[in-house]
């Protein structure tokens, strides 16, 4: 039989921005599969050398649009920590709240356009509904529906309001979530497209890089949030199942939507207790980092993402590099393709959650 | 992991912060500890320009079992062995690498321009980058 080499994308409406994969096909079979990335590059890390600290933070958000709180905090961590601030306890818990409500959004968003990538329509609809009331929450707070810039070194912008519309979430998303499995779990067109497709294994799953959600669908419990200062003191169990197919992918995305709702409501009860906001807020003009270099880790929706700066001391730093979860998936998909059929391409790419302005950064 | 065992087998390394520094045998010291304290996951490899034309490679291994990291460090001119023979996913660090900084990995067939065009001058992230392409002035 004449082999094939198809072009998915750049622009394809499944591949979530601009992904662009080389297939080479044999009939239905796909034998390799090359991804091309680089379609939105924008050299945040040249940026950041060249940029003052305050001046690279409202930048930080657009390398994931979809989790630009997680990418904020980075930053604001990595210099915090550079430089021995301790946040108050407040703040902690406005950061956390936050960051819980990006990831719900965020999931919320990826079972949408994944059951959209598979040709189910209405999901699409009822998760851009409820994530619409924690963006409009964050436009409420910040200002902003997504690139938020609101966390500053040493605090927030300003104090967290209307605590009302986050209960108000809390009490309607678990109903919401509840009729989403109903729709989707147990259906059998969405069982055959999924179970046991692309599948990973642990060790190959260590061997790429992968962390996160497609890990802990993996069965490893390997979540960074119980390391982090910020969850101190919360109580939450890291989803872990043990499927490793992209079924069960989705299955971990949806349980972790309802463990970052108890975490925000454990985040609840600590704002209400904790009155004063008590900043430690940095001078931007003057802010620079002694010399050294420094690492800090964030669980962000799509695997682990950090960030290194080397400083000599300057007000820009020396070296700034950027990890994010996404770039190592699209490495991924170089094998889990392989030997896949052309039609579970889409379902198989689609469920390790990859978002382009990550990968490209 | 254990440090006078390990100093032992590689002598010319030596401890930095909270890096290890080694100057030869990458590829035999990264297998040899993901083999012997199952750091299984690279984590990702950091490359940072000396200025003095030579580049510091910094691999963050990371063992699992222990969540604990590991920093192995190396300096090299512009040439150096691959680890993708060891972890998969330093096919695409070191992609990225040789793209921004032009250094070469001897073992991993893949290296090409991956976020710069074909054919484009230069390697943005080196410090002795010239911003005077042609092509840049277009939009001028």
């Amino acid at each position: 039989m004449n082999k094939l080499k198809l072009n998915l994308g750049p622009q394809h409406p499944s591949t979530h921005g601009v992904l662009r994969l080389i297939l080479e096909l044999e009939g239905e079979k796909i034998l390799s599969c090359e991804p091309d990335i680089g379609y939105l590059h924008r050299g945040m890390e040249k940026m950041a050398e060249k940029l003052s600290y305050i001046q690279y933070l409202p930048l930080v958000d657009r390398i994931d649009y979809l989790a630009g709180f997680f990418y904020s905090e980075l930053l604001c961590r990595t210099v915090e920590k550079a430089l021995n601030i301790e946040l108050s306890k407040r703040v902690k818990a406005i950061r956390l709240i936050l960051l819980e409500l990006n990831r719900m959004a965020s999931h919320l968003l990826w079972i949408g356009a994944f059951l959209m990538d598979l040709g189910a329509v209405s999901p699409f609809f009822y998760a851009f509904r409820e994530r619409e009331l924690i963006l409009q929450y964050f436009e409420k707070v910040s200002g902003q529906r997504m690139m938020n810039n609101y966390f500053v070194f040493g605090g927030v912008r300003r104090d967290i309001e209307f605590l009302e519309d986050i209960e108000e979430i809390l009490k309607i998303l678990p109903e919401k979530v509840n009729d989403y499995e109903k729709l989707i779990t147990e259906n059998p067109i969405f069982i055959q497209r999924t179970k046991n497709k692309g599948i990973l294994d642990k060790n190959t799953a260590f061997n790429f890089g992968i962390t996160g959600v497609n890990l802990r669908a993996s069965g490893v419990e390997l979540d960074f949030r119980s390391g982090d200062y910020l969850y101190e003191g919360i109580e939450f169990k890291p989803v872990v199942l043990d499927g490793c197919d992209s079924y069960t992918r989705y299955r971990a995305r949806v349980q972790e939507i309802r463990e970052s709702i108890k975490i925000i409501s454990q985040a609840l009860e600590i704002l209400k207790s904790e009155k004063d906001l008590n900043q430690n807020l940095l001078n931007p003009f003057t802010l620079s980092l002694p010399e050294g270099e420094y690492i800090q880790e964030i669980e962000a929706p799509r695997g682990l993402a950090s960030v290194y700066i080397k400083s000599t001391g300057e007000k820009t730093p020396y070296r700034f590099k950027w990890r994010t979860g996404s770039y190592y998936s699209v490495n991924l998909l170089r094998k889990l393709l392989k030997g896949a059929y052309l039609n579970d391409a889409i379902a198989i790419s689609g469920s390790l959650d990859i978002i382009l302005p990550e990968v490209d950064k | 992991m254990n440090w006078a065992e390990f100093q032992n087998i590689f002598s010319d390394c030596r401890l930095y912060g909270d890096k290890i520094v080694i100057n030869s045998n990458l590829l035999k010291t990264v297998d040899f500890i993901k083999t012997n304290y199952h750091f299984d996951m690279l984590k990702e490899i950091i490359a940072t320009d000396n200025g003095d034309g030579s580049f510091e490679l910094i691999y963050r291994l990371f063992s699992p079992d222990d969540e604990e990291d590991l920093l192995l460090s190396i300096n090299v001119k512009d040439e150096t062995e691959s680890v993708s023979s060891v972890f998969e996913s330093a096919v695409a660090d070191e992609k990225e690498i040789y793209d921004l900084f032009g250094i070469k990995f001897i073992g991993n067939t893949e290296l090409k321009r991956l976020y710069m065009p074909e054919g484009w001058v230069g390697h943005p992230l080196r410090k002795d980058y010239q911003e005077n392409d042609e092509r840049l002035k277009w939009n001028e």
